[in-house]
């Protein structure tokens, strides 16, 4: 047991040392010292903090994310317990769909609501037409609506656990005593569930704080913190690393404080109800019964329409930017008469990245659940770390680290599977922690007791009874590194490029109609693998979070 | 042959000491118990027999070859697990036959073998199925199957039967000491339900805290309990606190509760503090005073089927606990004095624990 225990985690500890904690030092040294000579310094810092520019930036991004996470828990809770205690039509439906935004790339949502609603979008022009404005939802509007559109099933999924699995008898004894139905809900089951709020409400803020894909669509000039990160790297004319480094470090710092308040708040409230069976269904009249399935359907479809928009309108005429209601498949023949290689580089770049993340993922998940000790911790706490750095940052960090020296990496293909690798690899450990979860030590113990050593024990019985959630887990880390843009943007080359980069590429420039046949390829990427698996998905709810 | 001689074992989990320098040696062929309270240690002294937990300093020997230094795939020991852990990806046969291809035993003889196991716990038909269509007690013979068909030179049983109904508990307690008789092979049993060790063990270690409160038959340990502690935890005694009094060459006098009794032989020096346990069963209901006795008020009778328990009061308020068989008729009613006849012998003294 020791000598595999031993080889798994440090074999893990430097293949992250080596590509996502050396990145890291060398974003941060680059945020300490003088461009071109290499000096140290803290004027990068002084600057950045001395700029009106960017510190709008890092309100704006601060600002956006507070009201995505504040919009997403308004969305999340009440919809959480429609269907954790209200009997709605067609809930198994709602439940599954409830969740797919979460994987539908969001830079796509964005860019949908740009299509429909945007300066020259499909509604914004009908609307013209007949004579009604549409105000604009370019800026914090726009962002923020698609964040909390897209990240909203971050506090749904918890929450809806945390209603599941009260206790009705507590319930019924705060009726009991005398509480009205609203006074108990307000007194004992929302701080019940107040812990699962929160934390679901925290990687909101930390997605949006993040997310470079949606404010690159929508933000138009105004600042943002994951776009002027990028734009300060990669600038053509004012490509300025010191200042990139120390918006990095402000932007790692900022989701790793939230993060580390998020387990210590955690840490200190646990409240476990042993529900042996769900709460029932609330006995409401029809008509409030109607109310609460409008209002679910309704915020779901909301989330899901632009992107079906989106499919429809791929399928449409465009003569240049203007739309004909016309049955077509030019969009995706000129979308693809370049070259089928953005198809096919995405394709193989999510399909290794996902096979690499659940062969490197399945044995840490296995040793940070089985384990104790001071290792085990330290591997589970690195293992996390790319949780709180953005793909772009990562991204920056693998360039400074392997454009030169021992190890030259860039332009190639293996650097953007090692980005998505590190970004996917915290999922990977989850989901397969999840599943160790379930399986009892004795068995192994068993096995181990019958003669077999513990590798072979672990090869032969426990990847076998492993098997089914990993393929789970291996779906979902191939969808959403298929339409990962934000390390791609900065490690791509034009042999390497992807789908989510042609998307990019395009919204640029004017061609909308191959742009939503990528947009729809992107969001077919998701919708296919997901339909074939979703069964296997409902167990793996817990491990997305 | 394999006698198992553990020698100053310990193990540590922080500060607490779980298993505190442990020494004990079983016996060829003896079904040998571990008996306790949970977290007396006795899990913890499994375990590192099986190899699961980490031996601190101490040693572990089976006859001649010491085995704490061997990983735990390779000591040939045979366990039943608490919840069976039957591999539930794996039909009955490949549940039983997994040892035996561990130990690259040949194809040809596997069959044959698993099919003897299965048979010994009265399973022969049960080799296709899958686990989940087995029941409880199922479960627990193919558990004891597949340790059994490896010919392991020990058997570890931990709980096996807690988590069986009561009635299927009783059973299964009888055919695993049937088989383990029958094999002659030497078993390690845990076991927190003190009727149950009492039942099935040739000999029983009762721990506490990590230490051995006394090793003895069922009979020995039950009758002759060495400390307090083992006294209370087997069968519920009546533990109570008194004070010796003068000794008149064969009993000494102990003042209990407000009552005057008596125990055989000196036992104290007279004024010093002690405990006195005498089991419910032994305390007689007799209808007028004779002999040696005390009175005490009766104060609850609850119905248990083949025995009433008598829930009385000694003048001071003391409780004291009496089992008499149900079918005998009570000369007083709730709230009446009862006159109790004990012999002196069958009471015993322990120094005062305070």
């Amino acid at each position: 047991m020791k000598s595999f225990r031993t080889v798994v985690t440090y074999t893990a500890l430097a293949l992250l040392g080596l590509f996502l904690l050396y990145p890291l030092s060398l974003v941060l040294a680059a945020s300490l010292r003088v461009n071109g000579t290499g000096a140290f310094t803290l004027a990068n810092y002084a600057s950045i903090f001395a700029s009106p520019y960017y510190l709008h930036s890092l309100g704006n991004s601060l600002t956006a994310g507070g009201m995505a996470t504040l919009l997403a828990a308004l969305i999340g809770i009440p919809l959480a317990f429609c269907l954790a205690r209200i009997d709605i039509p067609g809930k198994t439906a709602l439940l599954t769909l409830a969740a797919l935004p979460l994987v539908l790339p969001s830079f796509v949502g964005a860019y949908a609501l740009v299509l429909l609603f945007g300066h020259a979008g499909v509604v914004t022009s009908a609307m013209r037409g007949i004579g009604i404005p549409v105000g604009s939802i370019y800026g914090l509007p726009g962002i923020v609506l698609v964040f909390a559109f897209t990240l909203y099933p971050y506090v749904l999924m918890p929450t809806f656990a945390g209603f599941r699995a009260v206790d009705v008898s507590v319930e019924e004894a705060g009726r009991n005593l005398g509480g009205s139905r609203w006074y108990v809900f307000r007194t004992v089951l929302l701080p019940v569930v107040s812990p699962a709020i929160l934390a679901g409400a925290l990687l909101v803020f930390i997605e949006a704080l993040e997310n470079f894909g949606v404010p690159s669509v929508l933000a138009e000039d105004r600042p943002f913190l994951a776009v002027d990160i990028f734009k300060l790297f990669a600038g053509e004319a004012d490509s300025d690393p010191a200042s990139a480094g120390v918006l990095s470090v402000l932007l790692i710092a900022s989701t790793a404080l939230i993060l580390l308040l998020q387990r210590y708040y955690l840490s200190r409230r646990r409240f476990s109800t042993n529900a042996r069976s769900s709460p029932p269904m609330l006995p409401l009249s029809r008509g409030w019964r109607g109310a609460a399935a409008a209002f679910s359907w309704g915020v779901v479809l909301i989330s899901l329409l632009p992107f079906a928009a989106v499919l429809f309108i791929s399928f449409m005429k465009f003569r240049g930017p203007v739309l004909s209601w016309q049955f077509d498949i030019d969009n995706y023949a000129l979308l693809l008469s370049g070259s089928y290689a953005p198809l096919y580089n995405t394709f193989i770049l999510a399909s290794v990245a996902a096979v690499v993340t659940i062969v490197l993922g399945a044995p840490i998940g296995y040793i940070v659940t089985r384990q104790r000790g001071s290792t085990a911790t330290a591997l589970d706490l690195v293992v996390m770390i790319p949780f709180v750095v953005s793909g772009t940052v990562l991204g920056i960090g693998l360039i400074i680290a392997f454009n030169s020296g021992f190890l030259v990496l860039t332009g190639g293909w293996l650097i953007i599977v090692i980005a998505y690798v590190v970004r996917k690899l915290p999922f990977g450990v989850r989901s397969a922690s999840a599943i160790v979860h379930q399986i009892d030590p004795s068995l192994e113990e068993a096995s181990i007791n019958l003669g077999v050593s513990p590798f072979r024990t672990f090869v032969g019985l426990t990847v076998p009874l492993m098997a089914s959630g990993l393929v789970g887990g291996l779906v979902l880390i191939w969808i959403t590194a298929a339409s990962e843009l934000s390390s791609t943007i900065v490690l791509y080359t034009s042999r390497w490029s992807t789908m989510a980069v042609r998307l990019y590429q395009l919204l640029e420039g004017t061609g909308a109609g191959a742009a939503t046949a990528a947009a729809s390829i992107l969001i077919l990427f998701t919708g296919i693998p997901l339909l074939l698996v979703h069964r296997r998905l409902r167990r793996q709810d817990d491990a997305l979070l | 042959m394999t006698t198992i001689r553990i020698d100053r074992l310990r193990r540590s989990y922080g500060t607490v000491r779980a298993v505190d320098d442990i020494s004990l040696t079983v016996g060829h062929g003896e079904l040998f118990t571990l008996l306790g309270p949970s977290g007396c240690g006795k899990t913890t002294l499994l375990r590192m027999i099986a190899g699961f937990n980490e031996v601190e300093s101490g040693d572990i020997w089976f006859g001649e070859e010491r085995i704490d230094l061997l990983p735990a795939h390779k000591r040939n020991i045979g366990m039943v697990f608490q919840n069976y852990a039957i591999f539930p990806n794996m039909t009955v046969e490949a549940n039983v036959a997994y040892g035996l291809r561990a130990r690259k035993v040949p194809p040809a003889d596997i069959g044959a073998r698993v099919a003897q196991a299965l048979a010994r716990v009265r399973l022969q038909d049960y080799g296709p199925r899958r686990p989940h269509e087995l029941s409880g007690g199922q479960l627990q013979r193919v558990a004891i199957a597949r340790a059994l068909v490896v010919e392991p030179a020990v058997l570890l049983f931990d709980e096996p039967l807690s988590n069986l109904d009561a009635q299927l508990r009783v059973e299964m307690r009888v055919e695993i000491r049937q088989l383990q008789q029958s094999l002659g092979i030497t078993a390690i049993y845990v076991t927190h339900d003190q009727e149950e060790a009492l039942a099935i063990s040739d000999r029983i270690a009762v721990l506490r805290s990590g230490k051995v409160e006394q090793v003895g038959a069922p009979e020995e340990i039950y009758h002759q309990p060495q400390t307090a502690f083992v006294a209370e935890f087997l069968g519920g005694t009546n533990m109570l606190r008194g004070v010796a009094g003068p000794y008149d060459g064969t009993r000494t006098e102990v003042m209990v509760g407000g009552v005057r009794m008596f125990a055989q032989g000196r036992v104290a020096p007279a004024g010093s503090p002690l405990m006195l346990s005498i089991r419910p069963e032994l305390l007689s209901l007799s209808k007028e005073p004779h002999g040696i006795q005390l009175e005490a008020r009766l104060q609850l009778r609850e119905f248990l089927g083949p025995i009433q328990r008598l829930h009385t009061a000694l003048p001071d308020g003391t409780p004291l606990r009496v089992s008499a068989l149900s079918g005998q008729a009570l000369p007083a009613g709730i709230g009446d004095m009862l006159c109790l006849s004990y012999d002196p012998a069958q009471i015993i003294v322990f120094p005062s624990t305070s």
